[in-house]
């Protein structure tokens, strides 16, 4: 039974108007549906409902003003096993009731990393009630589908109202892959583990002459276990193009002092690329798109995972709506983001919902590279080293800055006409484009 | 533009912003004759009745804000923030944020204004109002409707309304504090550079979707 409050809308609002009812005792209600309309001295809304169930009582009629948190109404919710069970505790599952060991500030000690018998019911919790890893509010049945089937939450795309995770979601996962999908990163509060791609570890590791032995961090078997899984769920092909950006080098040359004092950040190659790549995911949808169960999902919108490395390791921070972002907005973003990422500051939705990833390693001297795609993504783009290289153009050899970009792709979703027409089309926003215009400066 | 037209693009644009398929956006413009009714109106609110607005010219339209009646018109920069508050919104915060961005728009032009907590959310000069805010929150967290800035707006409009409900008060302009005309087309790009300042956002261009929605005058 979940009991509705009269919700704060800013920190100065201690109350609350109930301009409408919109469900009625004994009627059902969907999560996320609007349950009820408000109006308080500041601003109205209607407020959506966190559970579907029926609603078994309403406490406060309409027209009556009372305080926040006031109790105004309850909700049998579907996922509850009995009347008596409140929203804290479903029916016995010995995953729900860990929370605390699965904190991702402990590293967890190897022989008590994952306890082999309830594996299957470990429930990816983080600390607190019924929290997802986008802080989003997951019903019991759902934490409870993903733990029975080992899936990791961070690793489901949510297709409730703002990205929460509802139970077809669970089930298209189930249903989508064979490996249990798992994050690219744990952020901070992060989601544990259910392990079954690590063996339990029978006793601790000893470490011989020269050698120095620290058990894997939280975020390390993270890791690992994403690309292990990824390479076992995505069909991965890799394509690479060359692209000339001799005019860019030149470009950042001279403009790069005149962008870092307008905009406050520098100016790398990185936003430019991103921009270029932007498009050309719009222009060709289903490099940007996933599987979800049986179906294909594409979009008219880019967050753009950016890879970024820090001291735990790697981790993907996200741009929102990288479609509609100019140069500089991209340049703050993605400095904003990195800095965030490495002062381990980055919130859980800032990691995920990535449609598309960028990874590059050229800056620390790589010619080329085979990235492995973030999941669940269909492709992920690897910018590598520029270096002035000989080159023939009009029958010439000239000297140009040159550089690979180059692209693991999903063959599931993708094939190699299409994904071929989409790195041309990146290189050749890249070398077409004027970006002087774009800088700002 | 319109204000039914702008109203329901402004509600789709909301939509999309709550399922994270758009971004926060701004959109100012500018609409016809109109007299809004909000959540709180109330028929005395009214000096003209429905039928002599039209006959003046103007629409009426009855709409999910808060507050009283309210006008729109030529001369006046209307600005539609369609931001998400996030899962646990300030609304007041972000209500004293938008007054925060017409007080500095205004100081860039030389007009002194201020708020008064006391009686009403708004911009005021005196007792008179310059700047009208409502707002409504969609799902509880995206914003709809905004402000309202009196650049040169012809003010005997007014006469119509007892606006947003106050009897004894006035309503002014930036032309009129400032001794000239102060336009629409002058504080538009101070107030879009204002909020963003205000809400720590970098504009990005247009999502076309927004664009073709909000042809000609839109900006984002």
């Amino acid at each position: 039974m979940t009991t509705i409050q009269m919700p704060q809308l800013g920190e100065t609002i201690i109350e609350g108007t109930i301009l409408r009812w919109l469900k009625q005792e004994g009627e059902r209600i969907e999560r996320d549906e609007p349950l009820f309309e408000i109006s308080t001295d500041k601003v109205d809304t209607e407020v959506p409902s966190p559970v579907s169930g029926v609603v078994t009582k309403i406490l406060v009629p309409e027209g009556a003003t009372v305080a926040v948190k006031t109790d105004i109404a309850e909700i049998q919710d579907d996922d509850a096993g009995s009347p008596e069970a409140g929203t804290a505790v479903s029916a016995p599952e010995p995953g729900t009731a860990v929370s605390a060991p699965e904190a991702a500030d402990a590293a967890p000690s190897p022989a008590a990393a994952t306890p082999a018998p309830i594996a299957a019911s470990a429930a990816a919790t983080a600390p607190g009630p019924d929290r997802g890893p986008r802080s989003q509010i997951l019903s019991p049945l759902v934490r409870r589908l993903a733990a029975e089937h080992g899936l990791d939450l961070a690793a489901i795309a949510g297709t409730g109202t703002g990205g929460r995770i509802t139970k077809r979601d669970v089930e298209a996962a189930v249903a989508g892959s064979s490996a249990a999908p798992l994050s690219t990163a744990a952020p901070m509060n992060a989601v544990a583990v259910a392990a079954p791609a690590l063996a339990p570890i029978p006793s601790p590791t000893v470490a011989g002459a020269g050698e120095t032995v620290e058990p894997m961090s939280h975020i390390r078997k993270a890791i690992a276990q994403h690309m292990v899984g990824s390479l076992q769920t995505s069909a991965r092909a890799w394509t690479m193009v060359e692209v000339n950006v001799d005019h860019l080098v030149k470009l950042r040359t001279r403009s790069k002092d005149a962008f870092s004092e307008r905009h406050g950040v520098k100016l790398t190659y990185l936003p430019l690329i991103t921009r270029a790549t932007a498009e050309a995911l719009l222009a060709f949808p289903r490099v940007n798109g996933e599987i979800r169960g049986e179906d294909l999902v594409t979009r008219r919108f880019v967050n753009m995972g950016i890879a970024v490395s820090y001291d735990q390791g790697l981790i993907v921070p996200v741009i929102r709506g990288v479609d509609a972002m100019n140069v500089p907005g991209i340049a703050r973003a993605i400095a904003d983001l990195a800095e965030r990422a490495r002062s381990h500051q980055l919130k859980p939705d800032e990691v995920s919902g990535a449609t598309f990833t960028i990874t590059n390693p050229g800056p620390y001297g790589s010619l080329l590279s085979l990235p492995i795609i973030n999941q669940p993504n269909a492709g992920i783009l690897s910018i590598d080293g520029i270096q002035k290289r000989p080159v023939v153009i009009d029958d010439a050899i000239a000297i140009r800055s040159m550089v690979y970009i180059s692209m693991s792709w999903d063959h599931r979703i993708v094939d190699g006409e299409l994904a071929t027409r989409f790195l041309a089309r990146v290189k050749q926003n890249l070398e077409t484009w004027d970006f002087a215009e774009d800088l700002g400066v | 533009m319109a204000y039914d037209v702008a109203n329901e693009a402004m509600h789709e644009l909301a939509e999309r912003r709550l399922r994270a398929e758009a971004p926060d956006t701004l959109i100012l413009l500018e609409h016809p004759p109109v007299f809004t009714a909000g959540r709180r109106s109330k028929p005395e609110h009214l000096v003209w009745s429905e039928d002599e607005a039209r006959a003046h010219g103007a629409e009426v339209h009855h709409i999910d804000r808060g507050g009283s009646f309210t006008f729109h018109g030529p001369g006046q920069l209307v600005g539609y923030p369609i931001v998400d508050l996030g899962a646990v919104p300030d609304a007041a915060r972000y209500l004293r944020s938008l007054e925060e961005v017409v007080i500095l728009s205004a100081a860039d032009i030389g007009v002194e204004l201020h708020r008064r907590d006391d009686v009403q959310t708004g911009v005021f000069h005196e007792d008179d109002k310059v700047c009208a805010i409502g707002v409504r929150l969609m799902r509880t967290r995206v914003t709809l409707h905004g402000f309202a800035i009196n650049c040169d707006t012809d003010l005997s409009w007014f006469g119509g309304i007892v606006a947003c409900g106050l009897a004894d008060n006035g309503v002014t302009s930036l032309s009129e504090l400032a001794d000239r005309d102060v336009t629409v087309q002058e504080m538009r790009p101070i107030v879009a550079r204002r909020l963003a300042e205000v809400f720590d956002l970098v504009y990005g261009a247009t999502p076309a979707t927004t664009a073709d929605r909000f042809r000609p005058v839109a900006v984002a």
